[in-house]
């Protein structure tokens, strides 16, 4: 509940200037990587080949039920929808339409540097459909500080990969990783997208025992509310799991996250949603190879890091066996999470499960 | 009669459709002559159950045309069928030519070049020749120790792949989570590297370019790891050789600095503030950087302008380590995002 409090309010206040803020035309994306919905059902697409966000009206804001979802073989069709073999295409992300409840894919047709991105739904027949880019209502931010292509000594080797990218409170949130200097850069777009305000950039640190600062790269996050304060909970590429308040988040601050978790060695967190489930709020996060872990967010108002160097502990976490090669998550609905699977034989099977 | 009949047969022989893939424009396309009555002309890859592909359906005439919406893929089978309004529906297979090419994509420098990197050491960026596939960098690189045994997990496997533009540099990151001190990794798995100890990187020759083709041939780093760096560039110890007429500026380090950020965090400005454009070279194992200015130096008193983002080999900044220990009490308040260097051209 604590989730969607905030956005109910949203909902009110930007549906009449968010659908004014976008104009038919074509949509130039370079590449198609991380997706993220508002309420509204706009989608969000993160092209990080062309340094910028995308927003989309997909024209598929009427609400509906979710229905199961199982797909085997979602690799496999896509491919073949793309007239291709499945190791000519790569799935960037999976996302939910919180309106529709339909599957949102974003895909790249072929493996090198000129790869097309397709954008891709699956309808209520369960077959792969393309969002024409044509003539789609759309606006479209560009990334401040994001290098141009040419440099001052020609091409210019410096890139952001998008890692993450979530809608807030009325803010487009963008965790970026260079493949150049070491930093952590979470930026907040307003959202609609105004030339004039191109969001605060900020540095996160977060402390681990205490004692060592870095400023590495977040993977994924969420927003929480944390004793009724907007937080955001970052999972790091190096495992801990790190709240900070959102209201700190300001252009040129120094924010300095709480390490409330330590998720394990040898790992990556791949994504993480929030839901309720009895009256309590959890955490879902897939990883990399230390499967599926259930967070319980009892008490995150109380914790307040870990300050020992021998702490090694943090929010206590289940390993949910179940769940095994999960590559994409999202939330479903208030009772399902839908999941890309990858099972034998390299198919990556896409399908709803309830929530644990 | 029978004559008739036979001029009958004929006619309708010669006006059967038949389908074909033609080359056009550098991509393929489809064609059903002859189809009138439906439009119902659809292509799919050739396997059980396979979709429609995407592509668009055109008349001319009494001939229609399926124009994949993506060029297809050599080496694979598609199938082309066209159902009319009434009667057998026709279908053909076709395969598209692969041409028979071989590898040329190499390795063409691994950085960082030095054969001794330090415990904490960050990154390496991989250079190859052409553009190269993503997807796969993470089982096509390994880190072996002296027995020869991989290194698991030494790397931070992301799904977007740090590459390039042009997709012939790939940046593999340490996986920061066995270099930073006090995190729970570094004390369960321990470091991926130790000091004292020898390891290869080895860059498998299945690699796959953009074309698909392989790599010509393998490749190897060897080095060997010395003590962790702890210790942020000093930049006064860098030494500054000011250019004489046609000779590059050039500056020294203490270390070896990180490669790829040397190239575009170092400025040259002149006197009014203005920025001297010129090449940059970067050798003696990252350890020189100079300077040759794309016209004549002229007299006169001149800055660098050094970011202060410029990392060394462990990803120490200027003025802030990779993990700054607390206790230490470090005054952060200091730190300035520039560091500025002078020297004058006689």
């Amino acid at each position: 509940m604590k989730r969607y409090s905030i956005v109910v309010f949203l909902a009110a206040a930007c549906t009449l200037s968010a659908a004014s803020s976008l104009s038919v035309g074509k949509a130039e994306l370079k590449s198609a990587g991380q997706l993220a919905f508002n309420p509204q059902g706009i989608l969000f697409v993160g092209d990080a080949m062309g340094g910028a966000i995308y927003a989309l009206d997909t024209d598929d804001s009427k609400a509906s039920a979710g229905v199961a979802v199982d797909v085997k073989g979602a690799n496999l069709k896509i491919a073949a929808l793309l007239g291709t073999t499945p190791d000519q295409i790569l799935i960037n992300d999976i996302a939910v339409n919180p309106l529709s409840h339909k599957v949102y894919f974003s895909v790249s047709r072929g493996r090198g540097p000129d790869a097309v991105p397709v954008l891709l739904h699956l309808d209520t027949l369960g077959k792969f459909q393309e969002i024409a880019l044509d003539k789609v209502k759309h606006s479209r931010v560009e990334l401040p500080n994001v290098p141009s292509a040419e440099g001052r000594q020609g091409a210019n080797k410096r890139m952001e990969a998008i890692t993450d990218l979530a809608f807030v409170d009325g803010n487009v949130f963008v965790a970026g990783l260079s493949n150049e200097e070491f930093a952590s850069t979470l930026r907040s777009i307003p959202y609609p997208f105004t030339t004039a305000d191109k969001g605060t950039n900020v540095e996160i640190f977060h402390g681990a025992h205490g004692r060592f600062e870095t400023n590495s790269p977040v993977r994924t996050f969420v927003s929480y509310k944390i004793a009724g304060k907007p937080h955001l909970l970052a999972a790091y590429t190096c495992t801990p799991l790190v709240k900070f308040p959102i209201s700190e988040l300001k252009t040129g601050q120094k924010v300095m996250g709480t390490t409330i978790a330590e998720l394990g060695a040898g790992n990556r967190p791949m994504d993480m949603i929030v839901y309720t489930k009895g009256g309590t709020d959890y955490i879902l996060m897939n990883n990399s190879s230390r499967g599926v872990m259930k967070i319980s967010t009892a008490n995150l108002e109380g914790y307040e890091g870990i300050t020992k160097k021998t702490d090694i502990t943090g929010v206590p976490y289940e390993t949910l066996a179940e769940f095994k090669g999960v590559e994409q998550l999202d939330l479903y609905d208030s009772t399902r999470a839908l999941m890309l699977i990858r099972g034998e034989a390299g198919s990556l099977d896409l399908k709803t499960i309830s929530l644990p | 009669m029978k004559i008739f009949l036979l001029a009958i047969a004929v006619a309708v022989t010669l006006r059967a459709s038949e389908i074909r893939m033609e080359k056009a424009g550098g991509g393929y396309f489809f064609r059903i002559t002859d189809a009138t009555g439906s439009e119902d002309f659809t292509v799919s890859v050739d396997l059980p159950e396979a979709p429609t592909m995407l592509g668009s359906v055109t008349r001319e005439g009494r001939n229609l045309q399926f124009s994949p919406r993506f060029p297809l893929t050599p080496g694979m089978k598609y199938r082309a069928v066209w159902r009319p309004s009434s009667g057998k529906s026709q279908s053909a297979i076709f395969e598209v030519p692969k041409p028979i090419v071989a590898p040329s994509t190499l390795v063409t420098s691994i950085f960082p070049s030095s054969n001794q990197l330090p415990e904490n050491q960050l990154k390496i960026y991989i250079h190859f020749s052409a553009p190269m596939a993503k997807g796969e960098a993470y089982r096509r690189i390994h880190l072996l120790n002296s027995n020869g045994e991989e290194v698991l997990l030494a790397f931070l496997e992301l799904d977007e792949e740090l590459w390039d533009r042009e997709g012939k540099r790939i940046t593999l990151l340490f996986d920061p989570g066995r270099i930073k001190r006090g995190v729970l990794p570094l004390a369960e798995v321990g470091g991926a590297l130790t000091p004292g100890g020898k390891y290869r990187l080895v860059v498998d020759s299945g690699w796959l370019d953009a074309t698909g083709l392989p790599l010509v041939k393998g490749s190897e780093k060897r080095f060997a790891v010395v003590a962790a760096d702890r210790q942020s560039p000093d930049v006064a110890l860098w030494k500054v050789a000011a250019p004489t007429a046609g000779k590059p500026l050039v500056i020294i380090f203490a270390e070896p600095m990180d490669e790829a950020l040397l190239h575009r965090m170092i400025l040259v400005r002149s006197e009014n503030g203005t920025e001297i454009l010129g090449e940059v070279k970067v050798d003696a194992e990252e350890t020189r950087w100079s300077f040759q200015p794309n016209t004549a130096w002229t007299a006169g008193n001149y800055t660098i302008e050094v970011d202060a983002a410029l990392e060394d080999l462990a990803g120490n900044k200027i003025g802030r380590l990779f993990d700054v220990d607390m206790l230490d009490k470090v005054d952060d308040t200091q730190r300035t995002p520039k560091i500025i260097l002078p020297f004058a051209v006689r």
